[in-house]
């Protein structure tokens, strides 16, 4: 069926519309919440969360952009928003563990490649990470990201090419495995 | 060049090696997060027919005291011009009851509203609650003012509720779990439930609000 009709079904009420709508999109802003969130309940708090806002306000989706490119928007917004209440709890939750004296031992250095290339994308900050993700991971052209993130195309660009940047100092170690 | 040549081959290797990075470990769990978007859709839905209804209720109960307040003038006007007798017991029972009428709706929305607040607390979701009570805290002070609260009974409890809609009134939404229990605590420390559900009459007609003794 096609996008406008299925869209129009879905204002006028129609719940198989809805489902149908749901399932054509679900698995890119699921894997998309996922990938940022790198939490399972997370990922699925705020991929529904992205649809019930997508219902609430799909009347006022005008079709000037792909309803996926739409849908993604409000998902980089829901998942950024909820991951800084998130660091916002765990500060405090580690501000309590730090009073009460039980501040959890450091990790030894992983020599695994896996885990320091995970620690050093978590490290980027922000912006970098989330155009690191959606462009290098998740296939998302710096279009794609420019609205979804609401900046511009060349922002995007420069916020990866400083991700990549930062990532290539921080895992200079390991630097035999991509000359090779 | 030699640099050119390194990041391209580390932005190669990096797009790579990347992919693992948090992968989801199984498809998306469709039909579950489905489920939950149905569910808090017609939690949704509920809560704003509620809040209309509330609202509703809010403007009919201002009506009803306003109209007490009116008879009330009214009657005061006649006493004074009447060298007031007769007229004004007639009229003073019948401003009584607009009075009783106010306080018995007030009293019941009251009852559902902490009855409600505390098994919404249990699951956590008493985001609604703070700006209803702000509703009811309105209708508490303006029967506090009103003759409603000459019986002292029914000022002591007047006054209980006005706490207790205070606090809940400034509750932070979603997120102020231990304030909620304290305020529970509070309530149970009081009475308050008990008291109200008394004062409540059990008919449709008004007849303990007002405490006769």
């Amino acid at each position: 069926m096609d996008e406008r009709d299925l869209i129009n079904r879905v204002r006028a009420g129609d719940g198989s519309a809805e489902r149908a709508l749901y399932d054509a999109h679900v698995d890119r802003v699921y894997r998309l919440a996922y990938r940022l969130a790198g939490d399972e309940a997370l990922a699925q708090d705020f991929t529904q969360e992205t649809f019930i806002r997508a219902f609430e306000k799909l009347d006022t989706f005008r079709g000037d952009s792909a309803l996926s490119t739409w849908l993604h928007t409000i998902t980089t917004t829901v998942v950024l928003n909820g991951l800084r209440k998130v660091k916002r709890f765990h500060r405090r939750e580690a501000d309590l563990e730090a009073a009460d004296g039980v501040v959890g031992g450091r990790r030894e250095s992983e020599p695994d490649l896996k885990v320091r290339l995970r620690e050093a994308i978590d490290a980027l900050p922000q912006g970098y990470r989330t155009v690191f993700v959606m462009h290098d991971i998740e296939g998302f052209t710096h279009e794609e990201i420019g609205v979804a993130l609401g900046v511009e195309t060349g922002t995007s660009k420069a916020q990866l090419s400083r991700a990549r940047a930062k990532l290539r100092e921080s895992l200079a170690d390991f630097r035999g495995e991509w000359i090779a | 060049m030699m640099m050119d040549n390194d990041e391209t081959k580390f932005d190669q290797w990096l797009q790579d090696a990347a992919k693992t990075y948090n992968a989801p470990p199984r498809p998306a769990p469709r039909d579950e997060m489905w489920a939950q978007i149905q569910a808090e859709r017609a939690l949704s839905a509920r809560r704003v027919a509620v809040r209309r209804a509330w609202a509703r209720w809010g403007l009919a109960a201002a009506a009803v005291l306003l109209v007490g307040i009116g008879i009330g003038r009214w009657t005061a006007l006649q006493q004074g011009s009447n060298g007031g007798t007769t007229v004004g017991i007639v009229d003073t029972t019948g401003r009584a009851l607009v009075y009783q009428l106010a306080a018995t709706q007030y009293l019941s929305r009251t009852e559902t509203f902490l009855t409600g607040f505390r098994a919404d607390l249990r699951t956590g979701r008493v985001d609604a609650f703070p700006g209803q009570a702000r509703d009811l805290l309105a209708t508490t002070r303006l029967l506090l003012d009103s003759p409603a609260a000459d019986d002292p009974r029914m000022q002591a409890l007047l006054e209980d509720l006005e706490l207790v809609l205070v606090q809940i009134s400034q509750m932070e939404a979603g997120r102020d779990r231990r304030n909620a229990d304290l305020i529970t605590q509070d309530m149970d420390q009081r009475n308050v439930l008990p008291k109200l559900r008394s004062a409540i009459p059990a008919g449709p007609v008004p007849v303990r609000t007002q405490g006769a003794t």
